[in-house]
């Protein structure tokens, strides 16, 4: 116990020295703390700009000459970020002030029910066709159930008869989760591939410079391995504390700038629950990822070879990351591969978390799965100290994995 | 103290490195390990030192099996290297305190090894701005400084210019004078025969020999002469086909039987200008290659 903690202090004394480590960290803040302060900057910039700034400019003609001022209103109200203007040109003198810049785009509404829209560059998230296409509907029906002899008023009235409707939720609501669920997961799959291959270096540089001589030798391999990634694992935890950490004293600064940005407010406003199972996952799939990758880096002779050598696993975490992230956007996190992943160790962390985070689990289930994991995570931790032991004291080329355990085994 | 190894074996896959080694050390004394590369030393050495166990037999620390965790190893291993970004004082304090040393001693052993070996002023320097000599010196704190019972010293010369050898030498003579077990491993005879009072020669994973040095030396048939003369040529046409030249002065004359060893000598102090004539007596060396050759187990002993 002595010298894993000798161990554990020496290791993480070493990533809170590094250089890199620190300023990755500290740059991480500064980025989260621009994009917390992004609406106060913002608002702060537009409201001294607001005066001078010019709206966008959309202009519009027509040959339903009756219906041109009714046109005109509606497209107004329709698209309440453009100055409207009749342009009175002809169609053929639509494209010159669009290109020029004078106007970004305009409308040439033959009829209401046929229209061409002018634009210079047609932007991925234009839905200006789409708010055309409705306010002339409404003006054709209107106009058209005028002429049936309805008034006008009577006739917008029917056509925009209010409906209320209310949302009551059982489960989880996905909309909401779906974010922070999102960023979680997003969180856990760059901790851990990051901080695994760290340990694998760390692992390999000790035999590559033979320091793994001395270590073996004065040091159990358990307490070398869990030493190491566990102090990875902390590491890991403090960086992400202090980013999510900051990001929520940033948040709390300017939570009234924010308004009510539904995505903002889903995020800090996580259920508790919610974040105990997230610490729970993240440091068990943690755990067992760095020993893999602690095992695997003991087998590499070269630093080079460490790449190569991890792929494996870092194809296995891949396909776990895929598997979610994919079910996570088709809506059903209960699919049969969610299901299994919930159960294999190295895929749980991240499918369990996210069905208990976007459905609803039976707490059995949670509690096999966690059980499963924990009970994975040590097998795996001896297991890779095992591997740690033989696979450091073989120089030369890469050994076989099939080699290794067969040593192992016999060990 | 006594350390022995009884009957060791070991296999690695198919391979049998170890085929029953049995030797014994003693306390205050310096026991040579050699052989060639490959032979099953450094194996030995990691049995020994507990870092896998062997497929069978035992080891005993005066007659009783030997406890790891009681025992101090002080290991400075052939293939060397530490930290070579970190700060030396932590490193050195570092693997003190994986030997068991609280913090406090770690860092006072090693400041006084530092002293004593003429390194305190790179106390605070990072390992890799120091020349390989005076990391092998840092290395060898590794392996001192918590003052175990056993030390393992694997080819602990290499590298060193004569000062630092000298050093060196002091500290293991002062190693072996406390009663410490002081092991050696080295391909550099000279300094096994300086040190070493028994060695163990290993072969192919067997001890081809063993023993107390001087003992094996008088081993051998002392049925040769080494003859120093300017007279040389008088004396290869003299003895004929009983005379090989070693070098432009020296000559080997073998004797039919060791008796004939006085009568001889009187005879060639009588005819020829001798500047020296003593018994042959082979050097660890020469035994070392009669011995691990490649064709092993041979001799002349008698």
């Amino acid at each position: 116990m002595k010298q894993f903690k000798t161990i554990l202090g020496f290791e993480l004394t070493n990533y809170f020295k590094n250089k890199i480590f620190v300023g990755v960290t500290l740059f991480l803040v500064a980025v989260i703390a621009v994009v917390m302060f992004f609406p106060r900057l913002s608002a702060a910039l537009t409201s001294e700009e607001s005066a001078e700034q010019e709206r966008a400019v959309m202009l519009v003609e027509t040959r339903e000459g009756e219906n041109a001022a009714l046109i005109e209103q509606t497209f107004a109200a329709a698209f309440p970020a453009y100055e409207v203007h009749m342009s009175g040109f002809d169609v053929t003198e639509l494209q010159a002030p669009i290109t020029a810049g004078e106007a970004d785009c305009a409308f040439f509404i033959e009829s209401l029910t046929s229209y061409t829209y002018y634009v210079n560059n047609l932007s991925l998230y234009d839905t200006n066709t789409d708010i055309a296409d409705e306010a002339l509907r409404n003006i054709y029906r209107v106009s058209a159930m005028s002429a049936q002899g309805l008034p006008a008023d009577e006739a917008a009235a029917i056509l925009s008869a209010p409906i209320e409707h209310r949302v009551e939720t059982f489960g989880k609501d996905q909309f909401q989760n779906y974010f922070y669920t999102y960023i979680m997961i997003f969180a856990l799959y760059m901790v851990i591939l990051l901080y695994g291959q760290m340990v694998a270096m760390s692992v390999a540089t000790e035999k590559s410079s033979r320091a793994m001589e001395v270590l073996i030798t004065s040091a159990r391999p358990v307490a070398m391995m869990f030493g190491k990634v566990i102090a990875a694992c902390l590491a890991g935890l403090v960086q992400l504390v202090c980013i999510f950490g900051s990001a929520f004293f940033f948040f709390r600064i300017n939570q009234s700038d924010w308004g009510d940005n539904p995505i903002i407010h889903s995020i800090f406003n996580m259920p508790a629950e919610l974040l105990l199972y997230m610490l729970l996952f993240f440091v068990l799939g943690f755990l067992i990822y760095a020993f893999l990758y602690g095992a695997v880096g003991s087998t590499a002779s070269k630093l080079e070879d460490i790449n190569t050598s991890v792929m494996p696993i870092t194809m296995l975490f891949i396909i776990a990351f895929m598997v979610v992230i994919f079910s996570m956007s088709s809506g059903n996190v209960d699919n049969i591969w969610m299901l299994i992943c919930s159960y294999i160790p190295f895929t749980s962390p991240m499918a369990m978390f996210t069905r208990i985070a976007m459905s609803t689990v039976p707490v059995y289930e949670i509690v096999i799965s966690i059980a499963i994991l924990i009970g994975s995570v040590f097998g795996v931790g001896v297991l890779s100290a095992k591997i740690y032991r033989v696979g450091v004291l073989l120089y030369g080329t890469t050994p076989k994995i099939g080699s290794v355990l067969k040593s192992v085994w016999k060990a | 103290m006594k350390l022995a190894l009884e009957n060791i074996q070991k296999s690695f896959g198919e391979k049998r490195v170890l085929k029953g080694v049995s030797l014994t050390a003693e306390g205050g004394k310096a026991f040579g390990l050699l052989g060639r590369n490959g032979a099953g030393k450094t194996t030995s050495i990691r049995i020994l030192m507990g870092v896998f166990p062997a497929d069978s037999g035992q080891i005993l620390l005066d007659g009783k099996p030997l406890d790891n965790s009681q025992i101090g190893f002080g290991y400075l291993p052939e293939e060397r290297g530490l930290y070579p970004k970190k700060k030396i004082i932590d490193q050195l304090v570092y693997f003190a305190e994986l030997k068991g040393m609280c913090k406090a001693d770690a860092v006072k052993g090693v400041d006084k090894w530092l002293e004593r070996l003429g390194m305190t002023e790179y106390r605070n320097k990072r390992l890799d701005v120091l020349s390989k000599g005076n990391q092998q010196k840092i290395q060898l704190i590794t392996a001192l400084v918590h003052n175990p019972q056993i030390v393992i010293l694997d080819e602990p010369f290499s590298g060193l210019d004569p000062v630092n050898a000298m050093l060196l030498k002091e500290v293991v003579r002062e190693q072996i004078a406390k009663g410490k077990i002081v092991l050696f491993s080295s391909h550099q005879m000279s300094y096994i025969e300086e040190f070493c009072d028994s060695i163990a020669i290993l072969h192919d994973g067997t001890v081809a020999l063993r023993g107390d040095l001087y003992d094996i030396k008088r081993q051998y048939k002392r049925d040769k002469l080494v003859v120093r003369s300017a007279e040389i040529d008088k004396l290869i046409s003299a003895f004929a086909a009983q005379a090989t030249k070693r070098s432009d002065n020296e000559l080997l004359i073998q004797l039919s039987s060791p008796d004939e060893k006085q009568e001889i000598m009187k005879q060639l102090t009588a005819q020829f200008d001798i500047d020296e004539i003593k018994v042959f007596e082979p050097s660890l060396n020469d035994i070392f290659v009669e011995y691990a050759g490649n064709e092993g187990q041979g001799g002349s002993r008698s």
